[in-house]
């Protein structure tokens, strides 16, 4: 069996028959990663830990458990606390954090037998996903290791592992996942726990689930979604068995009805090559099944700008406790005040820094009103659109970025706000909408993402559309290659 | 120059009791080892900042607003308050500034004979920070600690309305405040421990003039009486400003205990901006009309209400019944020794005058008092039926209070029950009369008082023991013989 390449769902099936498969495994990723160092997509990887994970999971197997993800490995972003391992968030301020705590989504995930692999590189603390400003250097696309590819979707794309999880706050890990060609799901927020999760921005972010196909997104959602008591924003909704929503029939309720953005290729930062990608696959959908017509949504193409406001604020507030005080990295200074100053200067990149400054100004008194205020009123008008959208529709259809991965020695865009990336993906983060990004190929083989977003709650019609697209689309994955570019380590 | 009036507002912080902290389960409990107290959420750790809101501290703080006469904003919402201290573990502390639990209400204090209304401007829930330990003083402290148990402790901040015209109104406003707040058990406001913690802000005007004066924010007052003595000599120093033709600067001044005076801490404002806004992470939360109505009648009786019963209810002087009502663990007593006797006013002079004088020589309160209203009922009907005279009522009080015995076994134990058997003060009476011929002498030749020398010797004889009543009219009829 080649461990990498299974997808999680019939890997977890085989395992669970002979958990005695799992012992080849700590050996397969020793290999596997000592020939992948040079794409830096690990910042953590302890062969030691899953070494200790997998005879955890036999032991849980040979005792009779049934563990749906047995065996499926998964790659985190370095935002997501895990006890006992480093936390960085990309960052020099977080370089040796070991938090005390794991983040609920991570325990989920290990309760249904998933194995976590290592803690990928990606931008510091989670924020955009074009630019380069990872303390350990930036980590570099497997489809062409010029070019940037985001959090964690690279280790997916490179067959390392089957899931990844990175932070969505403005459609960071959709964006990966568009840049890397795999799948990633933003559910709907609240959805999945947030506890342990370092976050810029609460109020737009959703753990965002990653992975090579539907059936191995549909368990990874399975298990991570639920109420959780100790986040207050968390759905109380009940969780559908997504698994049978996603394979029943439509019921004479006919095709899925498919509303396009109006002139989402008038983007002026769209690329011929995503241009022309999206518009072969639009050709295709009515015969996946889907009914597509185009419907104007004024509103849309501010959500990159209200989101670069409103995440900004947060951010300013909500990294405000990385002072160098109870933990992490410390800069010595003679006064309280200069402790700070030198703390933060030198353990923030200067792009994090010039965001909170960004975020500090607009929520200043002088400008609260005029561009706080204003953003969080244009926030309502966003998610009113898309929502009454919905009414008559199942899904929201747009690229998912207007480019392919940036290049990382000319990172174009990464200073910009709004950034650009954030053009399509942010309305779902700021409405709370579930969104979902499928992976395409443009005509020169790199990849490009559609994205769908639905009702608040049915994340199963995302679902159900991509395992449409899937069926049409056989996936593609540049495992070949990789192996010698490298992919791990510190 | 015009006559000066004097214009004060306070702001006070005052803790709640509750179990545990604001957005955390960590125990909110006052004086335990620095930082035994604390986890993640409350440490401000990386990804595990979540708040989860103590429901006891929002119905204490509603329970509060409503004793306070506030209207309850229809919608419980947080915000984040941005700047950052060392005692401060998220850089923001989490409070509410656009939409306060309650505002517009009042308090009524006793001025000058008068009843006189002073607003709440608002009653907000937030939480506390934590507190920076120096060696010595702050600015020679080589180093600082800081002691994150308090941050995160469940605070009510109540603001006043400039309506009060001297530092005794903001002492009896102050006054008025904790003992509302005791009776809803809501807060122990005790200045001392800093569970409740007052700022002023003092202005003087000409008498007359609506304008407000330019005005100073006077801080670290540590003690009812602190509070009043620090504006009044604020209030001096600023008419003498004027007085000169000299100017108030709007400054933050420090209260020095020790030397009675204030300083100015900065030369002006920094104008703070603390760039408020809505916490993400705390949706708003409706505050149902049949939420409002429970906790409204789970308020109980206040201290005014209590006290207009009082006088009412048992006739006793209006001062009796302040004094009374003042805790509502005084009040309870009272009222509830009034059960097993139920003389008003027999109980309130024995309360007043010698219960609360004990309590007071040994630093008491009347919460870890031995003596229970049952016990000290038992000893004013042994007083009241003369099994015990009232002096040997006070030694007996007195030996309750020290070792919490129940009267009747200290009375036993120490054989004080008084002498009203004829037959045994018979015989005493008769020897007394043989040992001292001359006062006989003296009262048959006309000298009545000198039956109080002779009723003295019988008492001497039993060690205090006879009921003197009888045995001055026994005497009386033995010497008329
Ligand atoms: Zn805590």
């Amino acid at each position: 069996m080649n461990y990498p390449d299974t997808p999680a769902h019939q890997l977890a099936a085989r395992v669970q028959e002979k958990p005695d498969l799992l012992d080849q495994m700590p050996g397969d990723y020793a290999v596997l990663c000592s020939k992948s160092q040079n794409l830096q997509i690990f910042i953590s990887f302890e062969p030691q830990a899953i070494f200790q994970e997998v005879s955890t999971i036999k032991q849980r197997l040979l005792a009779g458990k049934s563990l749906p993800l047995a065996g499926a490995t998964v790659a985190l972003g370095d935002n997501f606390c895990t006890a006992g391992l480093v936390t960085t968030c990309a960052s020099r301020m977080l370089s040796s954090y070991e938090p005390p705590l794991t983040a609920r989504a991570v325990d989920a995930l290990r309760v249904q037998g998933s194995v976590i692999i290592g803690k990928a590189n990606m931008e510091e603390f989670g924020l955009g996903s074009t630019g380069n400003s990872s303390h350990y250097g930036a980590a570099k696309n497997p489809w062409d290791p010029d070019r940037t590819a985001g959090c964690g979707a690279a280790a997916a794309a490179a067959t390392l592992v089957s899931l990844a999880l990175g932070t969505d706050s403005c459609g960071e890990a959709r964006q990966a996942a568009s840049y890397c060609g795999v799948l990633a799901l933003k559910p709907s927020y609240g959805r999945i726990s947030r506890r342990g999760v370092i976050e810029y921005a609460p109020s737009l972010t959703q753990p965002g689930l990653m992975a090579r196909n539907t059936r191995d997104l549909v368990l990874a959602l399975e298990a991570t979604a639920g109420e959780d008591p100790g986040d207050p924003t968390s759905l109380k909704l009940l969780v559908p068995g997504y698994f049978s929503r996603v394979h029943e029939g439509r019921k004479g309720k006919g095709p899925l009805k498919v509303a396009l953005l109006e002139d989402w290729d008038a983007v002026p930062t769209l690329e011929t090559e995503v241009r022309e990608a999206f518009q072969a696959q639009l050709d295709d959908l009515p015969k996946a099944g889907l009914e597509v017509e185009a419907v104007s949504l004024p509103s849309f193409q501010e959500s990159s700008l209200a989101a670069a406001v409103i995440s900004a604020v947060e951010a300013f507030s909500n990294l405000a406790n990385y002072d160098g005080v109870r933990f992490g990295y410390r800069a010595e200074g003679p006064s309280l005040q200069e402790m700070y100053t030198a703390t933060r200067t030198s353990g923030f990149s200067s792009k994090l820094k010039q965001f909170i400054t960004f975020g500090a100004l607009v929520s200043s008194e002088k400008y609260y009103t005029s561009y706080f205020v204003k953003s969080q009123k244009m926030r309502t008008r966003i998610a009113r659109e898309l929502e009454s959208c919905l009414e008559e529709y199942d899904l929201v259809l747009t690229p998912t970025v207007p480019f392919t991965a940036p290049r990382l020695e000319r990172p174009r865009v990464a200073w910009q706000l709004p950034d650009p990336a954030h053009f399509f993906t942010a309305a779902a983060n700021l409405s709370g909408l579930p969104a979902l990004t499928f992976p395409l190929l443009s005509p020169s083989g790199l990849p490009v993402g559609l994205q769908f977003i639905a009702r608040f709650g049915d994340e199963a019609a995302l679902l159900k559309a991509a395992l449409l697209l899937e069926k049409k689309n056989p996936l593609q994955f540049p495992q070949p290659g990789f192996k010698d570019q490298g992919g791990c380590g510190r | 120059m015009n006559e000066l009036e004097t214009v004060v507002g306070l702001e006070v912080h005052v803790e709640l009791l509750t179990q545990t902290k604001l957005f955390c389960g960590c125990s909110a409990a006052f004086g335990a080892e620095p930082n035994t107290q604390v986890c993640a959420v409350c440490l401000g750790l990386p990804g595990e900042t979540l708040p989860r809101l103590n429901q006891q501290a929002l119905e204490f703080a509603i329970k509060a607003a409503l004793a306070l006469n506030c209207s309850i904003a229809g919608e419980v919402s947080f915000d984040r308050k941005n700047y950052f201290y060392a005692d401060l573990p998220k850089g923001y502390q989490i409070s509410q500034f656009f939409q306060p639990i309650g505002t517009r209400g009042y308090v009524e204090i006793q001025s000058a004979g008068e009843i006189k209304p002073i607003g709440i401007h608002q009653l907000h829930l937030e939480e506390d920070t934590g507190k920076l330990l120096h060696v010595g003083d702050i600015l020679s402290s080589p180093f600082s600690r800081v002691d994150f148990n308090r941050a995160g402790v469940p605070l009510i901040e109540i603001v006043s309305e400039p309506d009060l015209r001297s530092a005794e109104e903001a002492r009896l406003f102050l006054q008025k405040l904790r003992s509302i707040l005791r009776y809803l058990d809501v807060s122990d406001c005790k200045m001392e421990e800093g569970s409740m913690r007052c700022d002023a802000n003092v202005s003087v005007r000409p008498r007359g003039s609506s304008a407000l004066g330019k005005k100073t924010e006077l801080k670290n007052m540590n003690s009812f009486r602190s509070v009043y003595k620090g504006i009044e000599y604020e209030v001096q120093r600023q008419s003498r400003l004027l007085q000169e033709g000299g100017e108030v600067l709007p400054e933050t001044r420090h209260w020095d205990e020790g030397a009675e005076l204030t300083r100015a801490m900065r030369s002006k404002f920094l104008s703070a901006n603390y760039r408020c806004f809505p916490d993400p992470n705390l949706p708003p939360l409706l505050t149902s009309r049949e939420r409002l109505n429970a906790l409204q009648e789970a308020i109980p009786e206040l201290p005014d209400a209590r006290l207009e019963r009082f006088v009412r209810e048992y006739s006793l002087p209006r001062y009796d019944a302040e004094i009374l009502t003042a805790t509502r663990e005084l009040a309870d007593f009272y009222e509830n020794t009034l059960a097993v006797f139920p003389v008003p006013k027999a109980v309130s002079n024995w309360t007043m005058g010698e219960l609360l004088g004990l309590l007071n020589e040994a630093g008491q309160e009347i919460g870890t008092c031995k003596i229970t209203p049952t016990d000290l009922g038992e000893l004013l009907k042994m007083v009241q039926e003369e099994m015990i005279s009232r002096n040997m009522g006070k030694a007996v009080l007195e030996e309750m209070f020290a070792s919490g015995e129940k009267p009747g076994v200290i009375v036993e134990k120490k054989g004080l029950v008084q002498i009203s058997d004829e037959g045994a003060l018979a015989e005493i009476i008769a020897r007394v009369i043989d040992q001292n011929p001359k006062s006989v002498e003296d009262y048959r030749g006309g000298k009545k008082k000198a039956v109080g020398f002779l009723v003295g010797q019988v008492m001497k004889e039993t060690r205090g023991k006879a009921n003197p009543q009888l045995v001055n009219e026994m005497l009386k009829k033995q010497l008329e013989v």
